[in-house]
């Protein structure tokens, strides 16, 4: 047992801190988040430069083939500054998905252009008919002449705005069992037919509505086997769920530093508001919400890497996740009154991204329900 | 990372050889026990000779150095030795000292104190009560009155200690009593290791709920000053060397949570209404829950655990554990009530589930004041965590 990172994990977890300081303050974020795209290519740019986008790419295909421990580490930066990027759409689903279903040919040719940062991919799953089982999946693509046709509306997506490709989630076939029947289409954004349009609300990662008008998707742009796709996608979207949570670790702590500091700065009654115990109760709430999340998150990273049975652990993870996030949240702004509510000082950015990714590839009780079945409840 | 002790050949080994002392030393039927920290005087008299043997290979204390009682083996072949009892429905002795007491001989104690006091610990030749509170300082600890006034070689006490120990007999007391009453708080104190046949000791045992207890009463007892552990007047800092190990910064790798898997089990083998009880929807989400929560504290508990053996300094970490396993005591038993109705209440030999266990943590998990109510937890997490003030770190202990 030892609960240390490596030293390659420190190091990539000091790069990580120094470069975000820098490159990625809370000023740029918020101008970022206020931007029509929230995306800066320069900074993507950098992030590919700095072997950020191709960690779970194998050496093969020009990646570094880290660990998701190592990935884990990085996220944790990435989250206790808020950087926006579309790092998880392209780099984890868009690239595990491509690894667990895609042919020889197809990841020779995707895989490297994403570890150079040319191809931007967005995973299109969800619907009207919100939900991450695989009955959510409603809508059609039907076979004509050779290829497939797409109709329907995707909802919530990530990062379609910004994408190059969209990795769309649709149903080719009915059957008794809800997981099969399901197809993977990889479709170029610009494709006849497709059209995106970001969402407005209160919400701390941009998310489109994509629709599909009889777009034709050729044969050769399927991932995977046909009426198969589920059963590639499902151990992709666990696995992704928990380097989510990574990101909820560090946007839990960066919502923690906020308050521990201002519990240290704001005078009430005469004395710093972190000597009443009626604060110090929220901040021990926060820290527990973090510290859940954080443990749960890096046990079942280890696990991914190891190789042992991953699906309880990232139910636990991602359930303790998303609550714990929102309740670090939360007890932030209790501990902070009102100045909590001001743009300018920055907390909101936390919150919002907590109730963002608190139902993202999945919420608490898609989680708890899952772990019932998981323990033969 | 790594979150798993890993077992090379010659620790298998040594598994082996455990696994065979136990086969020797432990009765072949052994029932299984409600409660092992509760034995029967039938119980109390074998679990004493067991525990000597344990005491004679060094297994009380494996890790600690050799020349100390301890077993002077790696925390790889400890947790070998943990394993393989925690297997095992073996009563418990209540005593302190290889887990409390000496921790602070190892931290403040002289060399002489050290070779008086360790060995008869480890070894399991004499029982350690703690003696902390009295009954106007229970949270607020620094409020103790009870007196000790240096005569010669010697000090003489006088007053009343509560909260202290079990039902069965005690060699030596840990004890913490004012020894300036003119210096202000936390400076104020010493710590004693009192011998508890000395005269003028009485023990008065408390009706309680849950767990034996007693007060104690001085009475112008005389204790040698060779007794003291670390400088006169500075008990306190004494005391936080064994506190920083009772709030949870020792941590654990045997799980605590036990009852929560028994319930998950209990709720899937119990029919009601024509179905297990583990199909209700509602209780499945409560369990579900538990069983979260139950995994933050397995995952807390080991972080502790690693960072103690590693020897790494801690801050908030123990407090933290230990909170989180104090309300989810009680939280599980609110279930438990919830979930079994009049069940969770009768040990009752023909209707109890679980031999009374349910029971037993209705009652068992209200004794959360032990070793600090969670209150004090969360007053020592915001002092590590520097809440409105810079950060402070824990205390040393061993």
């Amino acid at each position: 047992m030892d609960l240390s990172l490596t030293e390659a994990q420190e190091m990539i977890k000091n790069t990580a801190h120094s470069f975000l300081e820098q490159e990625c303050s809370q000023e740029r974020v918020r101008e970022l988040d206020e931007s029509e795209t929230g995306f800066e290519p320069g900074l993507w740019r950098r992030m590919v430069e700095m072997g950020w986008v191709d960690m779970m790419i194998p050496e093969e295909y020009g990646g570094s083939g880290s660990s998701f421990t190592d990935l884990g580490v990085l996220y944790e930066e990435m989250g206790r500054v808020l950087l926006p990027s579309p790092h998880h759409s392209t780099a984890v689903l868009g690239v595990l998905t491509i690894l667990e279903a895609g042919t020889a040919e197809q990841k020779g040719r995707l895989l490297p252009a994403i570890a150079r940062g040319e191809l931007i991919i967005a995973v299109a799953l969800t619907e009207p008919n919100y939900g991450w089982e695989p009955e959510s999946v409603q809508m059609r693509a039907s076979r004509r002449d050779g290829h497939f046709v797409l109709d329907g509306i995707k909802l919530f997506i990530p990062d379609a705005h910004i994408a190059d490709k969209i990795l769309c989630v649709a149903r080719t076939s009915d059957s008794d069992d809800p997981a099969e029947g399901i197809t993977l289409f990889l479709v170029d954004k610009g494709s006849p037919g497709l059209s995106c349009r970001t969402l407005s609300g209160w919400m701390g990662t941009k998310l489109n509505e994509v629709k599909f008008e009889s777009v034709e998707v050729a044969a050769e742009n399927v991932l995977g086997s046909v009426d198969k796709g589920w059963a590639a996608l499902a151990p992709v979207l666990e696995k992704a769920a928990v380097v989510l949570c990574a990101y909820m670790v560090g946007g839990g702590q960066g919502a923690l530093d906020h308050s521990l500091e201002y519990t240290r700065t704001r005078v009430q009654f005469g004395s710093p508001i972190g000597t009443l115990q009626r604060v110090q109760d929220h901040m021990i709430d926060c820290v527990n919400g973090v510290d859940a999340a954080r443990w749960t998150t890096y046990e079942a990273l280890w696990k991914i890497d190891v190789g042992q049975p991953v699906s309880v652990a990232a139910a636990v993870a991602k359930t303790a996740s998303s609550e714990g996030f929102h309740k670090a949240c939360d007890s932030a702004h209790r501990a902070h009154g009102a100045i909590a509510l001001v743009k300018e000082y920055g907390l909101y950015m936390y919150t919002k991204s907590a109730r963002t990714l608190y139902y993202y590839l999945g919420d608490p009780t898609h989680h708890r329900r899952r772990l019932a079945q998981l323990l033969g409840m | 990372m790594d979150f798993e002790l890993h077992y090379t050949g010659e620790q298998e080994a040594f598994r082996e050889e455990v696994k065979e002392w136990l086969k020797v030393n432990l009765p072949e039927d052994m029932e299984p026990l409600v409660d092992p920290t509760n034995p029967t005087p039938d119980q109390y008299k074998w679990a004493r000779e067991f525990r000597s043997k344990l005491g004679e290979k060094g297994w009380r204390a494996p890790t600690w150095p050799q020349e100390y009682g301890g077993g002077g083996l790696s925390m790889d072949k400890a947790s070998v030795i943990d394993e393989e009892l925690a297997k095992h429905p073996i009563p418990q002795i209540y005593d302190l000292g290889v887990s409390l007491c000496a921790p602070a001989i190892m931290v403040w104690g002289t060399e002489e104190q050290k070779q008086r006091w360790l060995q008869p610990i480890m070894r399991a030749e004499i029982a350690v009560f703690q003696l902390f509170s009295e009954p106007d300082a229970g949270s607020d600890l620094a409020a103790i009155k009870t007196r000790a006034v240096r005569d010669g070689d010697e000090y003489v006490l006088n007053g009343q200690k509560i909260w202290n120990g079990s039902k069965y007999p005690v060699d030596l007391l840990y004890t913490l009593v004012v020894t300036d009453p003119d210096a202000p708080r936390h400076n104020n104190m010493s710590a004693f290791m009192i011998d508890a046949d000395t005269p003028g000791i009485t023990k008065v045992p408390l009706n309680m709920i849950a767990h034996h207890k007693n007060e104690f009463y001085f009475d112008n007892v005389r204790v040698p000053a060779a007794n003291r552990i670390g400088p006169e007047n500075e008990g306190w800092r004494v005391a936080q060397s064994t506190l920083e190990v009772e709030h949870g910064g020792g941590g654990t790798l045997v799980s605590r949570n036990h009852m929560v898997h028994k319930l998950i089990e209990y709720c899937k083998n119990t029919i009601r209404d024509g179905q297990p009880l583990s199909k209700n929807e509602g209780i499945q989400q409560t369990l579900v829950d538990l069983y979260i929560k139950a995994e933050v504290g397995r995952l807390w508990g080991a972080r502790n655990y690693w960072m103690r053996h590693t020897r790494q300094s801690s801050a908030y970490e123990g407090p933290q554990s230990s909170l989180h396993g104090k309300l989810f005591g009680v939280e599980l038993a609110k279930t438990i009530l919830d979930i079994l109705g009049p069940y969770a209440m009768v040990n009752d030999p023909t209707w109890a589930p679980l031999i009374g266990e349910f029971e037993h943590h209705q009652r068992y998990s209200l004794a959360f004041p032990g070793g600090g109510t969670p209150e004090v937890q969360k007053v020592v997490m915001a002092r590590r965590l520097g809440t409105g003030k810079p950060p402070q770190r824990a205390a040393a202990t061993y």
